[in-house]
C-alpha cells in the first residue's frame, strides 16, 4: 500500500464519518458534507496525477493496466454521481448515498493498489 | 418511524427533480386517488426511487458497475477455466443493473420487474452460496455471490432483504375497478 492508497483510505473514512452522522443527525447534504466528498474526489485526482506520472517516468504496473485505469476512472466517477443524485433529492437518505462514497473509494483504491504492486 | 414523515415530505422535492417518470407517475399516482386509496401519499405513493430507496439504489447502482466490470473481465481475459462461474457472474450483473434500473423507475410495471429481479438475486445469493460452501469443486471460482457474498462484506446477501423490505413498503396502491 503507498501513500496514494492511504491518503484515500484516511480522507475517505473522514468523509464517511461526517456523511453518516449529519444522516444519523438526520441532516440534508450541506456544505460539510458535500465538501468531504469534494475531498475524496480531489484525493483520487491526486491518485490519477501522480499515477499518470509514473507511467510516463516508465514504472511499469504489474496488473493488467486496463484494469487499473479502469478502476480508477470509476472511483473518480463515483463522488460527482452521488452528489449530484445528493442534489436532486435534499434529504437525509442522500447523505447515507454520500457516505457510500468514502467507503467505496477506499476499496477501490486498494483494489487499484494490488493491481499496480 | 421517521421514515413515514420522510416519505410525507417527498412531494415538495420530487417537484424539484428532473424525475424522467414524472409524467406516468402522476398518472398512476391519480388512477390509485381515484380508486379511494385516502392513505396513500398522492403524487409519491407510486415511486420507489424516494428517501431511503435512494441508498438502495445507490448501493445497487455500485453492484451493478462492479458486477458488470468484473464479470466482463473474467469472460474476455479467462473464460475457458471456469464457464460455469462466470456465465453466473454475467447473470449477477445483468440482475443487478435491472434491479438498479426498475428500483429508479416509478409505476406498477417497473414495481413487478423490481420484484422479480430482487427476487432472484436473494435465490441466486443463497442458491450459488451454497453451492459455493457444499459443492467447492465445481465452484471454486469467484462470483458475487460465492460464499453468499463474503467477498464484498455480505452486502449482496443483505441487499436482497432490505430491498424486499422497501418494496412491500412501498408497494403499489391494490387495482380497483
Amino acid at each position: 500500500m503507498d501513500a496514494y492508497f492511504y491518503i484515500i483510505m484516511v480522507v475517505g473514512l473522514v468523509s464517511t464519518v461526517i456523511c453518516l452522522t449529519a444522516g444519523i443527525l438526520k441532516k440534508a447534504p450541506n456544505d460539510t458534507t458535500i465538501l468531504s466528498v469534494a475531498a475524496v474526489e480531489l484525493s483520487l485526482l491526486v491518485y490519477l496525477v501522480g499515477s499518470i506520472v509514473r507511467v510516463a517516468a516508465g514504472e511499469p504496473i504489474a496488473g493488467e493496466p486496463w484494469e487499473f485505469w479502469g478502476y480508477l476512472l470509476t472511483a473518480l466517477l463515483l463522488p460527482v454521481a452521488a452528489v449530484y443524485w445528493a442534489i436532486l433529492e435534499r434529504t437525509r437518505w442522500s447523505n447515507f448515498v454520500l457516505a457510500a462514497v468514502g467507503v467505496t473509494a477506499l476499496v477501490m483504491a486498494a483494489r487499484m493498489n494490488q493491481i499496480w504492486y | 418511524m421517521e421514515e413515514a414523515k420522510n416519505v410525507t415530505a417527498k412531494p415538495s422535492h420530487e417537484d424539484i427533480g428532473t424525475t424522467p417518470g414524472a409524467v406516468p407517475q402522476e398518472a398512476v399516482a391519480s388512477k390509485s386517488t381515484a380508486a379511494g386509496d385516502a392513505s396513500a401519499a398522492p403524487v409519491a405513493r407510486d415511486t420507489r426511487n424516494t428517501g431511503p430507496g435512494r441508498l438502495l439504489i445507490a448501493v445497487y447502482a455500485v453492484f451493478a458497475i462492479s458486477a458488470t466490470a468484473r464479470a466482463g473481465y473474467q469472460i474476455l481475459t479467462k473464460f475457458s477455466e471456469a464457464p460455469l462461474a462466470y456465465v453466473l457472474s454475467a447473470f449477477a450483473a445483468v440482475v443487478y443493473v435491472v434491479a438498479t434500473v426498475s428500483l429508479a423507475k416509478s409505476g406498477r410495471t417497473w414495481f413487478k420487474v423490481s420484484v422479480a429481479a430482487v427476487l432472484v438475486e436473494l435465490v441466486g445469493v443463497l442458491v450459488v452460496g451454497a453451492l459455493s460452501v457444499f459443492d467447492s469443486v465445481n465452484f471454486p471460482h469467484e462470483t458475487v455471490w460465492s460464499l453468499f457474498g463474503r467477498g464484498y462484506a455480505f452486502i449482496p446477501l443483505l441487499l436482497p432483504v432490505l430491498g424486499l423490505i422497501w418494496l412491500y413498503r412501498r408497494r403499489p396502491a391494490p387495482k380497483r375497478t
